[in-house]
């Protein structure tokens, strides 16, 4: 079946989508939900395997979709061998586990959650194996971390857990940050950012001076994410998750993002001689050091862990020697790993399952109890260690084989006597690990009775067992095909391996008896090896790195400390400076071109405007210590603002501006209320200095550039042009600025109508939280003033209110109407509307007016981004694309003929939101006042003539 | 011609009456006094200026227009409004129920007026 890579994005896709069934099936129960997990991962492996086919013929599959072709962001995945190699191992290893944890988590454990996390993980991983655009896989690459840290920090009660969980995330999360760099260089070497293109530059990567930057960011990617020295203590420390984590992410397939990435680049990056000193040196470092450790390690999964760490190093070594036979080797080893480490720490959480201790010092003497364990741990252990016939030797003879020709600064003999040290380490840890765990005598100490698991628990470690065996005994048959096709794509040639049992008495012969004989003699006399290093004194990797967070956590405090202190004042000093220093460096760093434009003459209409607004700008800071007549200074600046929209012919700003200044106004005047009339001098004279010349210098470097700008015609050609000219044709309204508003940049427009939504919204959350906490019980305490005035709602003011009314409103219909030719629109047409409103509330007290209201400000609210929203929609009808307007003209006798549109609804939809918002604000602020204990009044006005309110002479007025 | 005098009358009348309504802002000592200035520029300083473009607008460019009438409405209906909360916040700042003279009613000034009176009487309508 030929399918071409239409498969891929499904295979992509299927644990995503399959990460939404756990939570829900979990509700039928721990078996169901584990078998629909299982099935989207089976689906995603069914279409794997159907794929295979192709790529066992040598083709490469390939998908693509563009995604934002503009940034090089590709939604390209391909498979070849190496993605299959990973691909099968992810998800095949991936059903075992799921089969695995349904036995493995307890009643307790939510199972939904896990589920959901691992199908995330498997997911984000078959992304990063299958993407064939590297910015697509940093997507992926990023999702492992923060899946992985899901997963890791699973059991949330545990404090290791979590904190296990936080390293992992910080380690691989800044390998990541480097590899993001890393990528990006690499990708602007070669002008793609699509996989399969930088692989054929191999030599315009290496000859770029980028070259060693770009490997050294990814490697550190590479290296985190793989646990490789000096980066390797997270993976023992991850081991706090739950074992089905364990063996799936830090043995078989996480950890091997690092190696995949290594193998997937390999075509180009390797080969030069700062690739072979990194990368094996590191690798080999890392698989010596991970061996000797783990044979000092009680706890089951840490030696497992360590044993994971070395053997990561093993394969990064042999990926470093940069030769097409280490590369074979090195994909053998991937298969061979990924088979017997995760059998080895199923059975370890068997162990720890049934044992209740994964100690190995409580453990010994399990042969006769957990026979079936047994059986499995040894093979896989024997595997591990290199005996024949099994895989593990195989994979460990090649690695010698090539280890022992390879120099190492020209010294032929480091190499192999570091690699045969780290193998012979290897053995005594495996031997270890059955030794110490089941043979000997049979203990009566055990924390719980320990017996062989139920055969669901143990299937998937004896399924990857059998691997291990028929890997071994049939190397070429089973694993030859992939490994070569695997081979074939991290080389881009065309190898073929030969494995076999047998080579010869060659030097890779004596290294591997060496090493067995070797790793004997070590585990017996493991006592006193286990005294001595207890004893010689060893740098703790939890406590350096818990230094350095702190250190980086004490180092960010201070800096945010420093710049947010919670002052106005300082947020303003830096952000004018800030801005003033970035303006200036621009200014001298390019010279500014001569002025374009003539300046025009100064008449007495504009002089009169400017003298005006510099006057209430000086009385400001004169008295800006009064709130109340800075707020009314505040006031006249903003008249004399719109008065200049006005002059220079921009009506609709003008309005805006007007409307907007009329509304803030009496909501700061409300706001006011329950501040001091004063603000108090809080600073000294030097730091009042200081902070004049910061605000004198901001305002004059920014009435410079205004001066600066405007003389001159714009640098780049300006979009208004087009406005102009299509605002009529395309968008049917004359007046441009409501065009844009509601056709042109219609999205905008209603991204903002939402945005204004939310933060009428925050405005209610934030008084309701307020008056439910201290600052509520602050408002009960503080009462009215004793000196409030009486006749709060005086009768002139109520009754010229009601007749401004249908005024204003009136007003506000016309403003809406004419808005798309001429200056108006919904926005307007709402603060209009609001003010009208606003003036009743003023007039007879806002709880008053409010009972008279039959919609709620929430509702409104909503009612206007969905009318946005579904005018938006409707042009989906008429299948062309969302806010797209169309228009035609009504004309109803008595009034002027006017155009309809659909921008009108959408206008609409604007007007109710802007008309919610501002009233919802208004509601919040005097809920507060509400709260003083200010009396709600039942008539529309104080002193009412009619009312009969009798006065005590007997007349009536 | 005579309506061009007229016109200009208008254009005079406000002019002098604006200058006479912003000298008396700045001269008269007392706020309630003050109070009463602008008013003159109000009236009969827009006014003025507004019958002279209206009958400029109407006799010699022959289109009538209600603008200035709108302008003359709204500010018969919000200049009042302006004076009465002057006054008010006036007598709430500068006096007190005894330096004012007596209402000739039961009741008090209105902005001595406390609403705690008048929320004791009981009133179950709503």
């Amino acid at each position: 079946m030929d399918t071409g890579g239409n498969f891929l994005p499904i295979i992509a896709a299927l644990p995503f989508v399959g990460a939404l069934i756990p939570g829900v099936m979990i509700r039928a129960g721990r078996t169901a939900c584990a078998t629909y997990t299982f099935m989207a991962s089976a689906l995603a492996f069914i279409l794997l395997m159907l794929s295979a086919p192709a790529v066992f013929r040598g083709e490469v599959l390939q998908f693509q979709l563009e995604w934002l072709p503009m940034l090089g962001l590709n939604v390209n995945f391909m498979l070849d061998g190496l993605g299959l190699l990973f691909a099968g191992l992810i998800l095949g290893i991936g059903m075992l586990i799921i089969l695995y944890a349904r036995f493995y988590l307890s009643r307790e454990d939510p199972m939904g959650q896990f589920y959901t996390y691992l199908l995330l993980f498997q997911g984000a991983m078959v992304g990063i194996v299958l993407s064939d655009n590297i910015l697509l896989l940093l997507v992926f690459w990023e999702l492992t971390s923060l899946s992985s840290f899901l997963l890791i920090g699973y059991w949330k009660h545990l404090p290791e857990g979590r904190q296990g969980a936080r390293m992992a995330l910080t380690v691989t999360g800044l390998g990541g940050l480097a590899m993001i760099a890393g990528m990006l260089i690499l990708g602007s070497i070669v002008g793609s950012y699509d996989l399969s293109v930088i692989l054929q530059h191999k030599e315009l990567i290496q000859a770029s001076p980028y070259y060693l930057p770009a490997l050294i960011l990814i490697l550190a990617g590479c290296f985190t994410k793989s646990a490789q020295f000096p980066f390797h203590f997270w993976l023992p420390h991850a081991m706090a998750a739950p074992t089905p984590v364990s063996a799936y992410l830090h043995s078989a397939t996480m950890v091997k993002a690092g190696l995949f990435l290594m193998a997937r680049m390999w075509p180009v990056l390797s080969g030069t001689p700062e690739w072979f000193y990194i990368v094996a040196t590191t690798g080999l470092i890392t698989m010596v050091l991970g061996a000797v450790i783990a044979l000092f390690k009680d706890d089951l999964k840490a030696l497992l862990a360590f044993s994971t760490v070395s053997h990561l190093g093993l394969i990064t070594m042999l990926l470093g020697f940069g030769t097409e036979a280490a590369a074979i080797v090195a994909v053998f080893h991937i298969l061979n790993h990924a088979t017997f480490k995760a059998a080895l720490f199923m059975s370890a959480g068997i162990v720890d399952h049934e044992t209740h201790t994964r100690d190995i010092k409580r453990l010994g003497g399990l042969r006769h109890l957990m026979p079936v364990t047994f059986v499995i741990v040894t093979i896989a252990a024997l595997s591990m260690a290199g005996i024949p016939p099994l895989n593990g030797f195989l994979s460990k003879e090649m690695m010698l084989e090539e280890a022992s020709h390879t120099a190492w600064l020209s010294n032929p003999w480091i190499l192999p006597a570091l690699a045969t040290l780290g193998a012979l380490f290897s053995v005594a840890y495996s031997f270890r690990l059955v030794a110490h765990v089941f043979l000997g005598p049979k203990r009566d100490d055990y924390p719980a009775k320990p017996h062989d698991p139920a055969f669901g628990m143990w299937a998937s470690p004896a399924f990857l067992v059998v691997l291990v065996v028929l890997i071994g005994l049939m190397p070429n048959l089973i694993a030859g095909p992939l490994v070569d096709i695997t081979a074939a794509a991290v080389t881009g040639g065309h190898p073929h391996a030969h494995i076999s049992h047998w080579h010869g008495l060659v030097p890779a012969f004596w290294m591997s008896v060496a090493a067995i004989l070797g790793g004997a003699l070590f585990l017996s006399l493991h006592g006193a090896l286990e005294r001595g290093w207890n004893a010689a004194p060893r740098p703790e990797a939890k406590v350096i790195f818990d230094a350095i967070t702190r250190a980086s956590t004490r180092a960010s405090h201070w800096l945010t400390d420093t710049l947010h202190n919670g002052s106005i004042t300082r947020y303003g000093a830096i952000f004018a400076a800030a801005i003033t220093a970035a303006g200036l460096f621009a200014w001298f760093e390019s010279p500014m071109s001569a002025p374009t434009r003539e300046m025009l003459p100064i008449n007495a209409i504009m002089a009169i405007g400017w003298v005006l607004l510099v006057i209430s700008t000086g009385c400001i800071i004169a008295f800006h210590r009064n709130r109340i007549l800075s707020l009314v200074l505040l006031g006249v600046i903003g008249l004399a603002v719109s008065m200049a929209f006005v002059y220079f012919s921009a009506p609709d700003l003008a309005l805006t501006q007007i409307s907007v200044e009329v509304v803030t106004i009496i909501l700061l005047l409300l706001a006011l209320n329950f501040l001091p009339g004063r603000t108090p001098v809080e600073s000294g004279m030097p730091r009042r200095l200081r902070d004049a010349v910061i605000a004198g210098a901001a305002g004059l470097a920014v009435g410079g550039l205004t001066y600066a700008i405007l003389l001159r015609d714009f640098a780049a050609e300006s979009i208004s042009a087009y406005h102009l000219a299509n605002s009529y044709k395309g968008g049917g309204g004359k007046n441009v600025v409501n065009v844009i508003l509601v056709d042109f940049r219609g999205f905008d427009t209603f991204g903002e109508i939402i945005v204004l939504g939310i933060a009428a919204l925050v405005i209610y959350a934030l008084t309701k939280s307020v008056l439910r906490g201290p600052g509520g019980r602050w408002l009960l305490n503080w009462g009215p003033d004793d000196d409030e005035a009486g006749d709060r709602h005086p009768l002139m003011m109520v009754v010229v209110t009601r007749v401004i009314m249908p005024i204003a409103l009136m007003v506000g219909a016309y403003i809406f109407l004419r808005g798309h030719n001429a200056p108006g629109g919904g926005f307007i047409a709402g603060l209009i509307v609001a003010i009208a409103l606003l003036m009743q509330y003023m007039a007879s007290g806002f709880a008053w007016a409010e009972e008279r209201q039959r919609y709620h400000y929430h509702a409104m609210i909503a009612a206007g981004v969905m009318t946005a929203a579904v005018t938006g929609m409707g042009s989906w009808l008429a299948g062309r694309q969302f806010l797209t307007s169309s228009y035609g003209y009504i004309h109803i006798p008595p009034i002027e003929e006017f155009e309809w549109a659909t921008a009108m609804a959408f206008d609409t939809g604007v007007f109710i939101t802007v008309v919610g918002a501002v009233m919802l604000a208004l509601h919040s602020l005097s809920s507060m006042s509400r709260r003083t204990g200010e009396q709600v009044n039942i008539h529309p006005m104080d002193v009412d003539p009619g009312r009969g309110a009798a006065p005590a002479d007997g007349k009536e007025a | 011609m005579f309506v061009e005098i007229l016109i200009s009358a208008g254009l005079v009348i406000s002019g002098i009456f604006g200058i006479v309504g912003s000298f008396g802002l700045i001269k008269l000592p007392h706020p309630m006094m003050r109070l009463h200035a602008p008013t003159k520029a109000t009236t009969l300083g827009v006014g003025g200026a507004l019958i002279a473009s209206m009958l400029y607008f109407g006799l010699i460019e022959r289109d009538l227009s209600f603008h200035e009438l709108m302008i003359t409405v709204f500010l018969f209906l919000t200049a009042p409004i302006t004076g009465h909360f002057i006054a008010k916040t006036h007598i709430h700042r500068n006096e007190n129920k005894d330096s004012l003279p007596e209402t000739g009613t039961a009741r008090p000034w209105a902005t001595f007026d406390h609403p705690q009176q008048e929320q004791e009487q009981p009133e179950q309508q709503s």
